[in-house]
């Protein structure tokens, strides 16, 4: 008998059981596809760094090296499990010539490696250790992405030439950044090509415990062993891996926790509706003592069927859409560890959007017992008479044509009823603002400011080298007369000691310079004028426990200075873990020296660049746009492409919301509407009262929509943003911002439109017999 | 005299599952400017459906209606809710006024459609018309705060307040008490009596006494008609007997 009685009653409103439907299948879809790819992905890293077994430790150093002393080092220290120095030969990217086009472009250190024996494996696309015979080359995964090279090309380097066998994963430096590509070769061929670069070494440990990581740093800085480079810890390298497809992930089930809101909200919505048709029923069958469990039995089940339905389309339609979004992961990463146990991870995922709505719609059912049999007889309906607007009277109206005051009328006397359309507006702009902001954002130039690089249009490397200060001099005298360049700045780095609070001593790279003429942004304090002033990135900030104001004591000559603590700022670059300071020191060694340059026409960059690529060989010449399309470009394009979805999502989701609204809307309001035609109103008339309500819902939804996105939003997308490195954060204004908001007008106005289609041809006689 | 309404040989029938329902077979009808005429008949005979005919708020599927010299059936959507909101006025059983608006604003409301700029002489009309249906003091309530007959008595307000040619009534009295009832038969006649044709539906001979012809309806078909002299207030007594006899004599 329920069978009978729910089959019938979603057959008399198809469109809202449709459409409820749709919405928990859309859910169920986000909701099992996120939790796919968050195990997809961290299962992927974990065997990528499995397999390949990824340093625990690695300093990369360039300059001559004690092999012997570190050897000692690793046998005595007590944490350490394998130890290995790799080689890895930095070319130039003009003299890598791969199927006639060179990397010289290209904003990565290219360089070439032979397959290390005991771990940091690089592996081909199936996992495997590759084996590399003479003649041979393989390639770094990225190269295949976007098109550099594929099997059967020809590389040349410095006139060796090699052919591409095939593409590897490099557990380290997959990421696009990792400023370093390794390239494979074999150990002849190395041998053959050794003389066309510089050397740098990679001294790498394995430690029987990944979680004795920082008392190993320590040792390690303490030991005074060869530092000059870059230090990468493991958790690092896992998070480079991750940052791409997490940012995806953090942005899917941000719109899924949206959409599983806009359901719970539709199932309210629809649930109440139904609840107030039936109202005289539910008061009758109360009255002559019948149980009203029954009744809540047969809307729970109603809604458990359709709640299985979405959720078996969703779980169906999320194994269309999973390959899509694994791509990458499975490129990059390869296949996860438990790709089985993702499947299962899709299955709960969706078993916990069915049963939530179960949950829910029995909550909302409690109402029932609140209902009154003698009121629900008598009046038939749930609401009294319309409260609020009170003094909003036609009688007074002199500013509004007399359709749109109606319109607006209805809405502020039925708020509640409007609440339902009016949260779905809100989120929906959310949804459509927030990613949109975020991509505007870390794609807008002023962006890399926040990331630890001065805005700037070219930007020159001089590292590998020696003679670094009179290269750098020569530069600056190129550039001192070259009218076009408005604004340079020199920044030079070098390795000093900071004490720590417990006395032990650690390494830390010190930017000198003045750091005031292109400046970054710093998310606490400002950037170092004075002699003894110096700012931290937020990453050497966390390690050393300081804060802006603190002293903290660097080490420089073998005396020890102290320094006040001016600035905080965020870095992704060189580790994260750099300082900036304006002192002048004559002392250190110095380990690479950057470059940024201004153009009074910034234009002119593309040019530029390459003339001064031409002058100076001995730096890596970079215009800025380039630099950042290499190393955030994946990053930035998946935002892009989440923020795209999101704004088609929320658009489908405004248009079926709205549409499913007003077509109930229509049906509620049947004897108004025939009223209002007996006295005289239009099809049209009424059709521009509804378009009213909509406009007026649609922008209060809008503004506060707007004014949430930009606060609670901004938290939010500050949060996805700090996750890779950028502390302090706000959202660039973009004018093209609009033009989504635009479009959700027009969808709201069209889903209008079409759901109260001809509710002015209701039959006039069979609704005024009220 | 001139004809507001004239109407010949109205046929329409409703469609019950497959079954075609006759419910009016051949009615042919014609009102006079300033007439007040009343149908009576037994329930189900086809009154309501005859008034939503003659006054273009439902189609017919033969037959035509003249209102004011224009075939309803030709005209468009617009130009009929041009023509109710400009010439007729409906009252109903129960009164159909909207929930959302104060008692004043439902009255105003068709009229300010149309001319917004005159709203102060508007609601000072309404006004007007308020104090004269007794209802001078309720404006500001809500549509639940009054009674039943005061709020058919704004309907009646609402339906004046564009002078309309006429005013359809479908048993206008059939919800209200005796004394609520001869207060809206009060204002129908001052209405009538200005000018404005009056065609009620009702099965109280009370009301029909007061209207100068009673048509009798039967199975969709009008049977009988009968006339009287502008009611003045006199002779109630004899035209309730005379109406009750025909009544009788045709069997309803
Ligand atoms: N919308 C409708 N659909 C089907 N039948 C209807 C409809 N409206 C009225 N009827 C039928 O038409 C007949 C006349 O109804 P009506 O004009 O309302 O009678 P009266 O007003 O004289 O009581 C009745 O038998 C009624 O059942
Ligand atoms: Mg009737």
């Amino acid at each position: 008998m329920y069978y009978r009685i729910i089959r019938n009653d979603m057959l008399k409103s198809k469109l809202i059981t449709l459409t409820t439907m749709m919405f928990v299948a859309v859910a169920a879809m986000l909701v099992s596809l996120s939790a796919i790819l968050v195990v997809n992905l961290s299962g992927s890293i974990n065997m990528l760094m499995d397999q390949a077994k990824t340093p625990h430790f690695m300093q990369m150093h360039s300059g001559d090296i004690d092999a012997g002393r570190l050897a000692d080092f690793a046998e005595q220290n007590s944490h350490v499990d394998e130890f290995q120095v790799l080689e890895f030969l930095n070319v130039d990217g003009a003299r890598i010539v791969i199927d006639g086009n060179s990397l010289a472009d290209s904003v990565q250190d290219n360089g070439f490696t032979t397959q290390s024996e005991k771990f940091d494996y690089l592996l081909d696309l199936d996992g495997n250790v590759i084996t590399v015979s003479d003649g041979e080359i393989y390639i770094p995964v990225s190269y295949m992405k976007d098109g550099t090279g594929k099997v059967g090309d020809t590389i040349s380097i410095n006139g060796k030439t090699l052919t591409v066998a095939g593409f590897l994963r490099d557990s380290q430096m997959n990421s696009l950044l990792a400023s370093s590509k390794r390239f494979l070769v074999s150990e002849n061929d190395y041998a053959a090509i050794k003389g066309s670069g510089s050397m740098e070494y990679l001294i790498e440990f394995r430690l029987k415990d990944l979680s004795e990581i920082g008392a190993f740093e320590t040792d390690y800085t303490s030991a005074e062993l060869e530092a000059n480079g870059p230090t990468i810890t493991y958790p690092l390298f896992k998070m480079l891996n991750a940052i791409s497809d997490g940012l995806m992930i953090a942005v899917l089930l941000l719109v899924s926790t949206l959409i599983v809101a806009i359901t719970f909200m539709c199932i309210h919505f629809t649930l109440l509706a139904k609840i107030e048709d039936d109202y005289r029923e539910i008061g009758v069958m109360k009255a002559i003592g019948l149980r009203v469990s029954d009744l809540k039995k047969i809307y729970l089940v109603k809604y458990a069927v359709i709640a299985a339905a979405g959720c078996m389309l969703g779980f169906a339609l999320s194994f269309v859409f999973r390959d899509l979004l694994l791509e990458n992961i499975r490129l990059y990463m390869g296949e996860s560890e438990h790709a089985s146990f993702a499947f299962l991870f899709g299955i709960v995922g969706i078993l916990v959007v069915f049963l939530a709505i179960v949950a829910y719609v029995n909550n909302v059912l409690k109402r029932f017992r609140k209902i009154s049999a003698a009121q629900a007889i008598r009046l038939g309906t749930s609401q009294g008479k319309a409260a609020g607007a009170k003094h909003f009277r036609l009688s007074r109206n002199r500013l509004l044509n007399t359709n749109i005051f109606l319109g607006v009328k209805d809405v502020l006397a039925r708020k509640s009823l409007y609440a339902t359309m009016l949260a779905v507006l809100i989120i929906s702009t959310f949804i459509i603002i927030v990613p949109q902001n975020l991509y505007n954002t870390i794609s807008s130039k002023s962006f890399i400011t926040y990331m630890g690089i001065g805005s700037s249009d070219m930007r020159m490397d001089i590292q590998q080298t020696s003679h670094i200060s009179e290269k750098a001099a020569e530069i600056v005298k190129a550039m001192e007369r070259d009218s076009s360049i408005s604004k340079y700045a020199v920044l030079t780095t070098k390795t000093f000691k900071a004490k720590a609070a417990d006395g032990s001593e650690q390494g830390i790279k010190i930017e000198l310079g003045d750091h005031s003429i292109l400046p970054v942004q710093y998310s606490e304090g400002k950037a170092p004028v004075a002699e003894d002033e110096i700012a931290l990135s937020t990453m050497n900030a966390d390690d050393l426990g300081i804060k802006v104001g603190d002293v903290m004591t660097l080490v420089i000559e073998g005396k020890e200075k102290d320094f006040t603590v001016c600035g905080v700022y965020s870095d992704v670059t060189n580790g994260g873990k750099t300082a900036k300071a304006v002192f002048s020191d004559e002392s250190a060694d110095i380990m690479w020296c950057v470059i940024y340059a201004k153009l009074s026409d910034p234009s002119l960059a593309e040019a530029k660049t390459s003339e001064y690529a031409d002058r100076f060989h001995f730096a890596k010449v970079s215009h800025i746009d380039e630099y950042v399309a290499q190393t955030f470009g994946s990053t930035i394009s998946s935002v892009g492409k989440a923020s795209d979805t999101s704004v088609a999502v929320a658009l489908m989701i405004t248009g079926l919301v709205i549409l499913l609204f007003m077509k109930m809307l229509v049906a509620k309001d049947s004897y108004s509407i025939a009223v209002m035609k007996s006295v005289g109103f239009t099809d049209s008339d009424i059709a521009m009262q509804y378009v009213s309500r909509s406009v007026f819902v649609l922008m209060a939804g809008m503004i506060l929509g707007t004014l949430l996105a930009n606060t609670i939003g901004e938290v939010l997308a500050g949060a996805v943003i700090s996750s890779f490195g950028a502390a302090s954060f706000q959202f660039a204004d973009h004018p093209l911002s609009m033009y989504p908001l635009l479009l959700m007008a027009g969808t709201v106005l069209i889903a209008t439109m079409l759901g109260t289609w001809g509710a002015g041809q209701i039959k006039l006689a069979a609704n005024m017999k009220e | 005299m001139m004809k507001i309404i004239s109407c010949e040989n109205i046929v329409k029938s409703f469609s019950a599952g497959n079954e075609k329902h006759p419910v009016l077979g051949g009615v042919s009808l014609e009102i006079n400017e300033g007439e007040f005429i009343s149908i009576m008949g037994p329930s189900g005979s086809g009154k309501t459906t005859l008034m939503y005919a003659v006054s273009g708020m439902d189609s017919i599927d033969s037959g035509t209606v003249l209102f004011d010299g224009r075939n309803l059936s030709a005209l468009s959507e617009k130009e009929l809710s041009d023509i109710r909101r400009t010439k007729m006025g409906f009252v109903f059983q129960q009164p159909t006024l909207l929930k959302n608006l104060n008692i004043l604003d439902n009255i105003i409301l068709p009229a300010m459609r149309d001319n917004r700029k005159n709203a102060a002489r508007t609601t000072e009309k309404a006004r007007a018309l308020m104090k004269k249906a007794g209802i001078g003091e309720l404006e500001k309530r809500d549509i639940t705060e009054v009674s039943g007959g005061q709020l058919q008595r704004a309907g009646i307000c609402r339906a004046v307040m564009s002078q309309p040619k006429i005013i359809f009534g479908d048993e206008p009295t059939g919800a209200l008490n005796s004394t609520s009832a001869q207060k809206i038969m009060d204002m129908l006649s001052e209405i009538n009596t200005e000018g404005t044709a009056v065609m009620l539906v009702t099965h109280d001979a009370k009301v029909a006494a007061r209207t100068e012809r009673i048509m009798f309806m039967c199975d969709g078909k009008i049977v009988s008609e009968m006339r009287f002299k502008k009611f003045n207030g006199t002779g109630m007594e004899d035209r309730i007997e005379a109406i009750t006899a025909k009544m009788r004599e045709i069997g309803i």
